[in-house]
Formats: C-alpha cells, sequence, structure tokens
C-alpha cells in the first residue's frame, strides 16, 4: 500500500543555519547583488566541529593532529578560520598547499596527501611539511629532491594499503592509493636508506567506506606496522587513519526510511514513480524481484564525525581484542585524522534563484544554477532544499516538484528525485540548500555554456548581527582595540 | 534407528503442542514444528541438502568449492556436508553479526569473505554493488565454484514442499491446519511449506514474518529487504507482519523457559507473531482450530546477541575489589610518583598496557599484566605481598590511579602510580627498551 503522506527529507540544521535563513533581506540583497548561484561559507561553525573532534581525543586521553582535508572545499575564509584553532591541514595538490601557506598553516600543522607531481613534493620539502607518501617511488623521488636541494630531513608519513585479516576474509574495494602492508619492510629500506633526507614520523591509511570493520582492520594492521618499526630501531609515534567520519544530512530518520521504503516499491512498479523517468538510484526490478544496490548516501546517519571516530576507538581490534583506541594510547601512538567533510558540517549552503515555474503533468521548476553548482546529486545524498519565498503573500503548498538546472542539456537536473516543498515556489523566490560545503558545493562547478560559477561570501556575527564579504577577503583578524 | 550418514537423519522433525497456559489461546491448539532437531541444527539442513546433492557428482574431482551467501545457518549445514563430501566451503556474506556463528563456522572449516561497507565518497559511476559483482564471478563457468544460490534455488523451496509440509499435515492426522505462521528469510520454508498445505486444503491462512525496519534478527529479512530475494511471491502470504527484536527474545524467552524448546530468536519471534496474530480472533472464533509455526534453530549460537540486547538477563553479582567501586576521593588520593623519582624505584614495576605495546618498548626490568588479567587477580585478592613495594605503570597514569587506589583500599602500604603515565616517561627522555 503506498503511503500518501508527503515524502519530505527535511535536513538537518543547526541554529547558526537557522539563524542565517532567519535573515531572508541579506540572502536577497547577495543573491541580487552578486548573482545566483551564490555560495555561501560560514566560518565559525568550524569551531564547534573541531572542538566537537577535540572532545573525542580527550575522552579517549588521545593525542594527535586533525588535519582538515582541505580538497572538501576551496574556500579562503574556511581555511583562515581554521588557522585560527588548533588544527591543521590535509593538502592534496600544490595549489592546497600554496593555499594553506598562505593562510597562516605553519608546516608543523601541513600534511601532504595523496599522488604528488615533483613541484608539490619540492615545496611541500622546502617549507618543512609533513609528506604523506603515497608510494615507495614517491619516498626515493622526495629523497632525491631534498637529496639535490641540500635541503633539511623530511617528515614521511607511510600511506598503507590492503591490509591483511585473518579468520574472517574481508573483502575490501580496491583502491588505487597506498603502498600494499605486506611492503612495509620496503618502505622502511628506502627511508632508511635516505637516512639524511627523511625522518620516519608514521604510517596512514584512508579508506574509502563506512564499514567500521574495515577501518579495524586497517588501524590495527597500522598498529602492527608502527611495532615493525620500532623493532627496526626506526621509533615512529603516529597513526594517520584519513578522513570518511561521514556526516548527519537528515532531521528525522523516520522520513529516511520511509522514503527508501517507498523508492524500492516505486521501482517494482506498486505505486506511482518517485523520481524523473523513474529512476531507481541503483535498484532495479527483475521480475518482480528487487536488484541492484541502493546506490544513495546514508542521509540519516546517527553516529557520524566525531561519533563515528569515537566509535571506532571503542572498536575491539580483532586480533589483539581490546579497543583500538587503548592500543593506541598502550603503544603510546599520536592519532591524526583528516576529516573533510565531517569538518564542513553546517558550515555552509547554496542560493538559487527560481526562474520559472512550469506546470504539467509535472510541476518542474527551473533555477538559475546547475546540477554542477551543487553536486548533492553527484554524491548521493537527499535532502530538500528549503524555500525563502520574495514576499508573504499567499503561497499554495505543499507542492511535488522537479528541479531543473539552466544548462540546455536534458541531464540537467538538480536531482532526479520528485521534491516535496512546504509551499510552492513563483520565479524571483530563492532556495536554499543547506549543508553543502563539504564537497557540495562548487566541488565540480564548470563554466560550460558559459553560464558562470557562483560566487562565494563569508557571512561572520559582529555585534548580534550577520555581515559579509567575499571570500577572499575574509581575514580572522581581531577588531582593532580602542587606543588607550 | 540406524543411518549411513548424518544427512539421513535430517526431516522427519517433531510438531509438539504448545501448552494453552502458556499462549493463553481458547479456542485454537497451537502447535510448534521443531526444526531446531535436524542435526546440523535448522530447518536450513534440508535446503542446504537439497540444493547441494544435485551438484555434488565430479565436484570433489575438480577440486570445486561451494558457495553461498550465508550468515548463518545454510552456511552451517553446507560446510558440514561439504565437509562431509571432500569439498570446500565458503561463506559470502556482509550480513554476519553474531560472533559465535562466524566463530563455529571457522570451526567447521568454513572460509568466510566478509563484503565492504559502503563508500563514504560515493561514486556514481559505479553502479555495480559488489554482490552483484560477486554473483558473477561465482556463476561464469570453470569458476571452480558450486554456487547453490539459496535466494533464487527453487529446490529451496522442494524441501519443504516434499518434506516439511507433508510432515505436518501427517502429524496432524491428515489435516492442513488452519493457520500457518512462518519467518522469512530465503522464503524457501514457508513458500513450500504454505504450497503443500494449500494442495491440501485451499483455505490454510498463511502468516509471513519479517523484521521491522532497521531491526536485527539474524536469520530473517526486514520488510524491505524481503523485496530482493527471488524465492519470495507476496502472494503467498495472506498477511506479511513484522516483529521487532525485543518481541522475537520475548517470545525466545517463553520457549525457552517454560516450553522445554530451546529455540533461537527466530522461533521466539515466530511464535510470538502468531499469539499476536491468532489473539485476535480467538474470542470470535465457534469452533475449534489449528495453528503450526516453525521453531528453525537453537538459542546457544546467540548468547552474544542476547547479552547485548538483554543484559539484565546475564546480570551476574558485583565482584569485590573492583575499581568502579572506587568514589573519586579514593582516585584522587592515590599515592603517584613522578618520572624522576620512578627512575630511582627500587621495586617491582607493574605495566597494565597491552601485551604487544609492552614488547615493543617498557621500561627496564618491568613485568607486564594487562589491566584486564591485573583486574581479574585483584577480585582475588592481593596478588603480592605488602611488603613488595610495587609501581603501577599504564599510558597516562589514570588507570595506574585507580589500581594504586584500589590496592591502598585492600591494604597494601607501598604502592605506586607513575602520574602520566609511559607517556610522561617517554615525553621526559627516561630509557625505554625491548628485550
Ligand atoms: C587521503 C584522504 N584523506 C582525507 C579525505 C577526506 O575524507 P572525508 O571528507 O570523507 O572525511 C580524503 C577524501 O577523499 C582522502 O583521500
Ligand atoms: C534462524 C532462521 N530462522 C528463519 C529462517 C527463514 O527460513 P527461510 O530461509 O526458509 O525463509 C532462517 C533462514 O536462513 C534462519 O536462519
Amino acid at each position: 500500500m503506498p503511503d500518501s503522506d508527503p515524502l519530505l527529507l527535511t535536513p538537518k540544521m543547526d541554529p547558526i543555519i537557522q539563524s542565517v535563513l532567519a535573515g531572508p533581506a541579506l540572502l536577497r540583497q547577495l543573491t541580487d547583488g552578486l548573482g545566483s548561484p551564490l555560495n555561501i561559507v560560514l566560518p565559525e561553525a568550524l569551531d564547534a566541529n573541531v572542538a566537537a573532534f577535540r572532545a573525542v581525543y580527550r575522552q579517549h586521553r588521545l593525542r594527535g593532529q586533525i588535519y582538515f582535508a582541505h580538497k572538501a572545499n576551496r574556500s579562503s575564509a574556511l581555511l583562515r578560520h581554521l588557522a585560527t584553532t588548533d588544527a591543521g591541514v590535509d593538502v592534496a595538490s600544490l595549489g592546497e598547499l600554496q593555499h594553506a601557506l598562505g593562510a597562516g598553516f605553519g608546516p608543523g600543522r601541513i600534511m601532504a596527501t595523496g599522488p604528488k607531481n615533483r613541484e608539490f613534493l619540492w615545496l611541500a620539502a622546502r617549507s618543512g611539511s609533513t609528506v604523506n607518501a603515497d608510494s615507495l617511488d614517491e619516498l626515493s623521488e622526495l629523497a632525491g629532491l631534498v637529496a639535490a636541494g641540500r635541503l633539511p630531513r623530511v617528515r614521511v608519513m607511510v600511506r598503507l594499503a590492503e591490509f591483511a585479516s585473518r579468520g574472517v576474509h574481508m573483502v575490501s574495494r580496491r583502491s588505487r592509493f597506498g603502498v600494499p602492508a605486506g611492503l612495509l619492510p620496503e618502505a622502511l629500506d628506502r627511508i632508511d636508506k635516505h637516512a639524511d633526507q627523511l625522518e620516519l614520523a608514521g604510517v596512514a591509511y584512508h579508506l574509502d567506506t563506512i564499514g567500521v570493520a574495515e577501518k579495524a582492520i586497517a588501524l590495527e594492521g597500522c598498529l602492527a606496522a608502527l611495532d615493525e618499526c620500532r623493532r627496526r630501531d626506526a621509533p615512529a609515534w603516529s597513526i594517520d587513519i584519513g578522513g570518511g567520519f561521514g556526516v548527519n544530512y537528515l532531521d528525522d530518520g523516520e522520513q529516511w526510511e520511509r522514503y527508501t521504503s517507498e523508492l524500492a516499491q516505486a521501482v517494482l512498479g506498486r505505486r506511482p514513480p518517485l523520481t524523473w523517468n523513474g529512476h531507481g538510484y541503483g535498484l532495479r526490478n527483475e521480475a518482480g524481484t528487487l536488484r541492484g544496490a541502493l546506490g544513495l548516501y546514508p542521509a540519516h546517519r546517527p553516529v557520524s564525525g566525531p561519533g563515528y571516530l569515537s566509535q571506532l576507538l571503542a572498536a575491539t581490534a580483532p586480533e589483539q581484542r581490546r579497543p583500538l583506541g587503548t592500543l593506541l594510547l598502550d603503544s603510546m601512538t599520536d592519532l591524526d585524522i583528516e576529516p573533510g567533510r565531517a569538518l564542513l558540517d553546517q558550515c555552509g549552503l547554496v542560493l538559487a534563484r527560481v526562474l520559472e515555474v512550469r506546470d504539467g503533468p509535472d510541476t518542474l521548476v527551473r533555477l538559475e544554477m546547475n546540477s554542477r553548482d551543487v553536486s548533492l546529486e553527484e554524491h548521493g545524498v537527499l535532502m530538500d532544499p528549503i524555500v525563502i519565498p520574495q514576499d508573504s503573500a499567499g503561497f499554495a503548498g505543499p507542492a511535488e516538484v522537479f528541479l531543473l538546472g539552466n544548462l540546455c542539456l536534458e541531464s540537467d537536473l538538480i536531482t532526479r528525485r520528485k521534491v516535496v516543498l512546504p509551499v510552492r515556489p513563483r520565479p524571483g523566490d530563492l532556495l536554499a540548500f543547506v549543508n553543502t560545503a563539504g564537497y557540495f558545493m562548487d566541488f565540480s562547478a564548470t563554466r560550460a555554456l558559459h553560464q558562470p560559477i557562483g560566487r562565494k561570501v563569508a557571512l561572520f556575527r559582529t555585534g548580534g548581527r550577520w555581515s559579509w564579504c567575499l571570500d577572499e577577503q575574509y581575514w580572522p583578524v581581531p577588531e582593532r582595540a580602542e587606543a588607550a | 534407528m540406524r543411518y549411513d550418514d548424518m544427512t539421513e537423519a535430517i526431516g522427519n522433525t517433531p510438531l509438539v503442542r504448545i501448552d494453552p497456559d502458556v499462549h493463553g489461546l481458547r479456542n485454537i491448539d497451537l502447535y510448534a514444528k521443531m526444526e531446531l532437531l535436524n542435526p546440523f541444527g535448522s530447518l536450513k539442513d534440508r535446503a542446504a541438502w537439497q540444493m547441494a546433492r544435485p551438484l555434488l557428482a565430479g565436484a570433489a574431482e575438480r577440486g570445486d568449492t561451494v558457495v553461498e551467501l550465508s550468515s548463518g545457518n545454510t552456511a552451517k549445514a553446507l560446510a558440514m556436508i561439504a565437509g562431509m563430501h571432500g569439498l570446500r566451503f565458503k561463506s559470502v556474506t556482509n550480513r554476519m553479526k553474531v560472533p559465535e556463528v562466524k566463530d563455529l563456522l571457522l570451526l567447521l572449516g568454513a572460509e568466510i569473505d566478509e563484503l565492504p561497507g559502503q563508500a563514504e565518497c560515493l561514486d556514481p559511476s559505479d553502479t555495480e554493488d559488489p554482490l552483484s559483482r560477486m554473483h558473477r564471478t561465482l556463476t561464469s563457468n570453470g569458476s571452480g565454484y558450486v554456487h547453490t544460490d539459496q535466494y533464487f534455488n527453487e529446490r529451496n523451496v522442494e524441501a519443504h514442499l516434499h518434506g516439511t509440509g507433508p510432515e505436518i499435515i501427517k502429524d496432524l492426522d491428515g489435516h492442513a491446519p488452519d493457520y500457518f505462521i512462518a519467518c522469512v528469510g530465503t522464503a524457501g520454508s514457508s513458500t513450500g511449506v504454505a504450497r503443500a498445505l494449500r494442495q491440501h486444503d485451499p483455505d490454510v491462512r498463511v502468516i509471513g514474518l519479517v523484521a521491522a525496519k532497521s531491526d536485527f534478527i539474524p536469520g530473517i529479512r526486514t520488510i524491505d529487504e524481503v523485496h530482493e530475494v527471488g524465492l519470495f511471491e507476496p502472494d503467498v502470504y495472506d498477511s506479511i507482519e513484522t516483529i521487532t527484536a525485543d518481541d522475537a527474545i520475548d517470545g525466545l524467552l517463553t520457549l525457552v523457559r517454560r516450553c522445554g524448546t530451546p529455540a533461537g530468536p527466530t522461533g521466539g519471534g515466530a511464535f510470538h507473531g502468531a499469539v499476536r496474530h491468532l489473539r485476535t480472533l480467538d474470542d470470535s472464533l465457534t469452533e475449534r482450530r489449528t495453528a503450526v509455526f516453525i521453531v528453525c534453530d537453537r538459542v546457544e549460537s546467540y548468547l552474544s546477541y542476547l547479552r547485548e540486547r538483554r543484559p539484565a538477563l546475564f546480570g551476574r553479582p558485583p565482584r569485590r575489589n573492583d575499581t568502579r567501586l572506587l568514589d573519586e576521593a579514593e582516585v584522587a588520593a592515590a599515592p603517584t610518583i613522578d618520572v624522576e623519582e620512578a627512575q630511582r624505584w627500587p621495586g617491582l614495576v607493574v605495566d597494565l598496557r597491552s601485551p604487544y605495546a609492552f614488547q615493543a618498548l617498557h621500561i627496564d626490568g618491568s613485568i607486564n599484566i594487562v589491566d584486564e588479567l591485573f583486574a581479574e587477580l585483584l577480585h582475588g585478592g592481593l596478588p603480592f605481598s605488602r611488603r613488595q613495594p610495587v609501581l603501577l605503570v599504564c599510558p597516562v597514569g589514570e588507570k595506574s590511579a585507580r589500581y594504586a587506589a584500589l590496592l591502598t583500599r585492600m591494604g597494601h602500604p607501598s604502592v605506586r602510580s607513575l602520574a602520566g603515565g609511559v607517556i610522561a616517561w617517554r615525553d621526559a627522555g627516561a630509557r625505554l627498551v625491548r628485550d
């Protein structure tokens, strides 16, 4: 029996985002002046997220660095604000490294990750950043650059992959990155060979999975690797467990469960489609049986971000049968993390203007933005936008609509999901896509068709009111003290 | 009864009446089909044997491996059958959440492949889930695998159509019951039994039970997941009802404590679901009716599942000399010494960290008693003489302070805790060794 209540997916909004949305005049002024789409970042929301991760460290009595995975957002304001906290930054390109140095991060707070070109390696070495080596050859290449330039020794981490599990064989997705854990002795040989150029700081992993069990195996594998280092008299004290702590996007788990149940029913043809052209988000109907797998981010995740880290640390190591956090502490190991998405929870939103509302078999709402400007769909995250009406004169609602983009392409839908809005939007209204700072803002924005890429502004509070500046104008400089 | 091998003991399980004082139904006789008495432990023995039998010829010579997506009973039965026929068995799963079952399978010689969790950064071009990919490898020719395919294999249904169902009719003196209630996993048992009963009497009412969404009852599907099962046909069931893990455990407790039936959670769930469904009809009945539910397997494999959900069932009396009984003032007053003084400590040094960490690096001359073992020892009393000075060491000096406080309370006069722990020791540049 199809469910007839509207299928809402209400985003989770902290007071800071609610407070921004409570001032529609400013939002309208900004989009009038700077155009649509408009990206808004909220640097001060970072403070609570850093503090929440720090609280997990304290709870588990652990030390170590929180490196923000810069790739999640290019914003300068966010990065510069982060420089005022005790967090560091994980940079994955030459450009990101330059950006981090320019935002005020000293080299002790920078971790260079991912596969690197020679320029990136050189600047990392020259500036004294830590290099998280992605391969054996990268270690040699780095050592060569350091020797040739007579640079000081560089602190290196070795990113490991393909950890062995015993008893139960854990099948993991194949990864392009890292040194197979079995090759650790070779990595240590190379570091030994270049002892004047390289200094081992520790080992690392980053796994693209939400599964705690896989990460528990990797973390225990890293502990074994550090043991091996110590056995070889190359004491190293850090394990960097990468990112992937996740975000809880939805307010209400019931909505998520109901939506996914109904989606399955729709795919099986037992209720009208919930999506453009009956798209199944990975599910398909084979002779009345549901096959495939739901290709959506689990948008309701009660345990995510700092909570997920805490869960991992409390998990029992499969071999040593002690909580991983306790084992880290026992072996005096510092824990480094690289959260991207989770550190940007609630740190921004994207605004778009409604251009047209067209009735027909379906109501189509065309926006002054395209699906690359807010890449929620690309990342499989489903949540409803918030309507900011132009004026409050009598609206009808709720309305079931499809959200279309401004590219002249059939495929340019903001989401293939039919969205239920509490009020029927009208041309000139704004839609706010909240909690989009991590990966969904302008991550893959494009100038295709000469459509503009959205401007980015930072909002900050001065004297209880919201002020704004362009993202690149934001500096977290304290106000001048009144001269005595 | 004399058999040539254990597979001959599969089936012919008893149908046992449940005491009306237990279920409280006045007009309905409720019977349990005791599938837990199958030799490998569950109703899945029937399906496993029925599916595996035709695949065995030549498999041992080819060195094939039997493979199945199973997180429990089917895997258990197939592992046993494979072992009897000189074959290897591999279970592929992402649902194996009960540690005892995992350990049992390893004990039986099974290999277990666990599928990965969802990607954190979704790749939209990756429309293939790991399960489909696995499926493809299994079915390609010459893969070396014999795949029993329980979710799609009609022989899973036939095992019950020709076995379980007719047995029920025979034991009810040639009558089909009025109601049949079963939990749905692969849907094999409920579909097969329903078919057999309806061939005999088309009016049999069939109730399928599934877990509530986001709940977990080992062995059966949730209300959403049943749609992924090839054998599942909605028309088989007059109604599909959900039970919660709590319902299942309540039912299990009734069966184990009052009915002499060591049932697992789905047996308990079927009992609970049956009584709940039948109670609404009981009052309006004017003649006697019969109902049958299935007890699928045994309770012993689910102790950790039960412990996690109902810790009170396992409540043990508190033990003496427990650090949890200390008050904060006692812990704060624990005698500590700093690194400098510790370097001159004349007595025993006990390191409470894990053996791996200890072996990697420790204070010279110290001994390692990991905190869990130390706690066990203290429940029994002081493990060293009162005249033996003892310095306790842990990572940051917190645990060692608690144990120092406890030992002090137990009357040890010269116990100390290293302030700041081994990390402070290292940070001060004091010597650490490995042997
Ligand atoms: C090496 C590394 N660290 C950290 C991250 C950040 O992951 P997340 O944003 O899921 O925390 C990524 C993401 O791709 C990564 O590749
Ligand atoms: C414990 C338990 N109960 C019930 C069932 C359901 O049986 P079927 O798969 O025939 O639907 C299973 C199946 O795996 C099971 O393991």
